[in-house]
């Protein structure tokens, strides 16, 4: 592989894209070559450390699988190698076809996680509302958008995070930030020291459980039953914040009143969990609050009941008096920078984008199609034919739900492009598959809302043949005629400047402070001065904004599906905690990586794995109403796991999870699959 | 000299010291070619971090009968020669602690060797837990962190009960 670097010897400092966290880093080059990555002490997200997916960037870089060239697949399956000019030439015949025979609104745009952030997302979505789509899909609407939503439908900041560092406790809700999130570890340990008391709610059990001081266990998707209780015990505790409440709020009487059916009894009935604990962590609570932090984790979104939970737990650290204090749920402010996307320009409403009929709050607050709606529309079950998708950097061919009938669908498309680094499942079934370029041969602008902190990633190699997102959707859109229009920027710096414009900040600036700028000063209590941006402008303990769309205005709880199944699927299947060095499905072909985990396996309780005779190793068969797929078993300590809950990654190329996860049984709200909560039986194989 | 040590409050278990310290020694990720030790016990539920403590008297570097264990003159950082090292297991059983390890491929000893005065366990422990430095700032540390436990416990004192 050719690749030019911009220094021949020596550093640059730039962003890490292994994961979503964006540390800053120091690529050190000799020769031309990358020879080490390490840690930028400047960057104040990592503040000089870093995680070992970040070196492995070189392994990514250099990986001998990478797609440097277009390629084509023939009616035989087989690709071949074709030129870049080929390529877009024919992907944009193909689009002006399917535009011609079933109308714009026919192709669409999906991006995934492995290529970028802002603007690989606000390219797609520019894209396709200039060809006249609305269908833009990504990751987000099976995955990280629905805690934001929560948290917006209560306090109407999507970008709320929690200050860890100054809490007094904080409650971990099915999240294990050492692997998922590593930089707020540190934040989490200087509360620590400082003498907070740390809560860890987890149907497993992770290290940082060890420092907990209740390590508290629900059933699976009953974390509901239990923030209810919580909210019981402080409303008739009188432990709430009474000014919040009755200047700043509205329906906290009808929110009180449905809370009064939790008690304790109640919520040990639901979770499983001993009454003791339940009024523990609600005196813990009384005593700490106000600075009460409840951070949850993708456990919390990925269940039917899953947008209504978070919004108990937001509404639960506003009776803590938890908003907007230091220590508390942060409301965070953006970056006032221009945006790519059109929804102003050319909101195709009337074009009825795909899934916003079902799941109106998603469409309305993140303008995101529904993913596992489009299949049921490429496969003609829909409101009118969906035949072509351009995706960069995502693979719904392992991370959909109900992957029998992804695959199916993906592979019955008029055009399916995919643009990545490898040959991924689903760029196996693509038509043409396109060289992506990784983020070291890219520049992009971060914004890091939690820190009120914008940074620029360097663009450090150019490899010939190889085309960052920009100039793909520049060079297609240019043929399709719009791209004058549309695409008018030379290139990636081009577009970085004029995001930036209206913010007061120069691309210039931010080369020469590779950490990054503060944007702006944190503020705290605003809601005091500023409205909310809720419809009430207010905190809203129930909403009427849900109730017009026909959704409950409370956030009721309601029990998961699975439990009432349990006579013919005795287990419940959980996908998605996170492993360390790998990155969703990404980052399974770099060989060293899998030395620490080599292959799929289950994670499964020793009672029940004794009950089954299955044995540490064993190839077993995991089967659900819709499927069913075999993995090596692993046998895990008695106190690591629920007996009736089953874990598997839910990355694996090798070991799908999703051969047996549904795309029904959607969070009405967010629209998200339930990937914690899969009724399954298990089997030796 | 400068050691390696571990604030056991800080640390939740990553394993990213272990992880960068078998890529550094092996260039792959699997925890036994670690020269620090993250040991997890989910049903006592303890956790706790442990690598070489570079003993002024090392007892490892005393019983090798090859000599093949010696101080680094930069770093006082007790190596293993692993060309001196008959793979006779004598420094694993004499270490008080632990901090020794037996490669089972290579048939010899190995241990902390402070990466040559940049330990990358430090550099890439996320939680700020591990430090590379003299052992009386871990004193000083704790001293801190007692000091602010103490205030906060006087408060608690002077507010009375169910404050």
């Amino acid at each position: 592989m050719k690749a030019n670097a911009i220094v021949q010897n020596g550093i640059v400092k730039t962003l890490c894209r292994m994961c979503d966290t964006r540390c800053g880093t120091k690529v050190y080059l000799r020769d031309g070559v990358m020879v080490d990555i390490r840690p930028n002490e400047d960057n104040p997200v990592n503040k000089g450390h870093m995680c070992t997916r970040g070196p492995a960037a070189m392994d990514l870089f250099y990986h001998p699988d990478r797609i440097l060239k277009p390629r084509k697949r023939h009616s035989d399956g087989n690709f071949s190698e074709i030129s870049w000019d080929q390529a877009m030439d024919e992907i944009s015949a193909r689009m002006l076809k399917i535009k011609k025979n079933y109308g714009a609104r026919a192709m669409s745009t999906w991006k995934g996680e492995a290529l970028g952030f802002f603007q690989q997302e606000e390219y797609a979505r520019r894209f396709i509302h200039a060809f006249g789509s609305p269908n833009y899909f990504s990751n987000d609407s099976a995955c990280f958008a629905s805690r934001y939503i929560g948290y917006k439908l209560v306090n109407g900041f999507y970008n709320s995070f929690p200050e860890l560092e100054s809490a007094d406790l904080i409650v971990l809700m099915a999240t294990n930030p050492p692997v998922c999130h590593p930089p707020f570890v540190s934040e989490m340990a200087d509360a620590v020291q400082k003498g907070a008391k740390l809560v860890v709610v987890d149907t497993r059990f992770n290290p940082i459980a060890c420092k907990a001081d209740i390590f508290a266990r629900p059933r699976t998707g009953t974390d509901g039953a239990l923030l209810w209780g919580l909210a019981r015990h402080l409303i008739e505790t009188d432990n709430y914040d009474h000014e919040l409440v009755e200047k700043y709020s509205v329906g906290f009487n009808r929110f009180a009143e449905y809370a009064r059916q939790f008690t304790p009894e109640r919520v040990t009935r639901e979770t499983g969990m001993d009454e003791k604990t339940v009024v523990q962590i609600g005196e813990l609570i009384a005593r700490h609050r106000p600075r009460v932090i409840f951070y949850p984790g993708a456990g919390l979104e990925h269940q039917e009941n899953g947008v209504n939970t978070i919004r108990v737990m937001t509404a639960l650290m506003c009776l803590c008096g938890a908003l907007d204090i230091p220590g508390g749920l942060v409301l965070n402010e953006g970056l006032d920078r221009r945006h790519l996307t059109l929804y102003d320009e050319i909101p195709l409403l009337d074009q009825n984008p795909i899934g916003a009929d079902g799941f109106p709050v998603l469409y309305d607050l993140r303008k995101e199609c529904h993913t596992m709606t489009a299949m049921d529309y490429i496969l003609g079950h829909g409101e009118y034919p969906l035949r072509g998708i351009v995706m960069t950097g995502a693979n719904p061919a392992v991370s959909n739900p109900n992957l029998a009938k992804v695959i199916k669908a993906l592979s019955s498309l008029d055009l399916l492009v995919v643009n990545d680094f490898f040959m991924t499942r689903t760029a196996q079934l693509a038509d043409y598959v396109l060289p992506a370029a990784t983020f070291l041969e890219r520049s992009e602008l971060h914004c890091y809302s939690k820190y009120q902190h914008v940074a620029l990633s360097r663009k450090i190699f150019d490899i010939p043949g190889v085309h960052d997102d920009y100039t793909l959707w520049k060079t297609l859109a240019d043929r399709l005629g719009f791209g004058e229009k549309y695409f008018p920027w030379k290139d990636e710096d081009a577009v970085n400047q004029w995001l930036l414009e209206p913010t007061g900040i120069t691309l210039e600036q931010l080369k020469k402070h590779p950490g990054g700028l503060r944007y702006k000063p944190q503020r705290y209590r605003k809601y005091l001065t500023e409205h909310l941006p809720t419809p009430t402008g207010k905190i809203e303990f129930t909403s009427n904004y849900l109730k017009e769309k026909g959704l409950p205005e409370i956030p009721e709880y309601v029990r998961p599906r699975y439990l009432g199944l349990q006579e013919q699927y005795p287990l419940v299947l959980q996908s998605g905690a996170r492993k360390p060095l790998f990155y969703h499905s990404r980052n399974q072909n770099i060989p060293r990586f899998r030395t620490e985990f080599p292959c799929a396996q289950v994670e499964i309780h020793p009672d029940t794995a004794g009950t089954l005779g299955i044995k540490n190793g064993d190839r077993v068969k995991i089967s659900s109403k819709i499927g069913s797929v075999e993995v090596e078993a692993l046998v895990v300590g008695s106190n690591d796991i629920l007996p009736e809950v089953l874990e598997l990654y839910h990355g694996w190329e090798h070991g799908r999870v999703n051969w047996v996860t549904f795309d029904r049984h959607c969070d009405p709200i967010s629209g998200f699959p339930p990937h914690k909560a899969t009724p399954v039986r298990i089997e030796k194989a | 000299m400068k050691i390696v040590f571990v604030e056991q409050d800080r640390c939740f278990g990553c394993r990213h010291c272990e992880r960068v310290c078998a890529y550094q020694h092996s260039g792959n990720f699997k925890p036994e070619d670690a020269n620090i030790k993250v040991s997890v016990d989910s049903e006592k539920m303890t956790l706790s971090n442990m690598t070489c403590f570079q003993c002024e008297t090392a007892y490892c570097m005393e019983v090798c009968p090859t000599e093949a264990i010696s101080i680094d003159p930069d770093t006082g950082a007790k190596l293993v020669d692993p060309k001196r090292c008959i793979g006779c297991r004598m420094c694993v059983m004499a270490c008080p602690f632990g901090n020794m390890y037996f490669d089972t491929q290579r048939h010899i000893a190995h241990k902390c060797d402070l990466c040559g005065g940049e330990p990358r366990c430090v550099e890439f422990c996320m939680a700020g837990a591990l430090h590379y430095a003299d052992i009386n700032e871990l004193a000083e540390i704790k001293r801190r962190h007692a000091d602010r436990k103490l205030r906060i416990y006087a408060i608690a004192e002077q507010e009375g009960p169910g404050k």
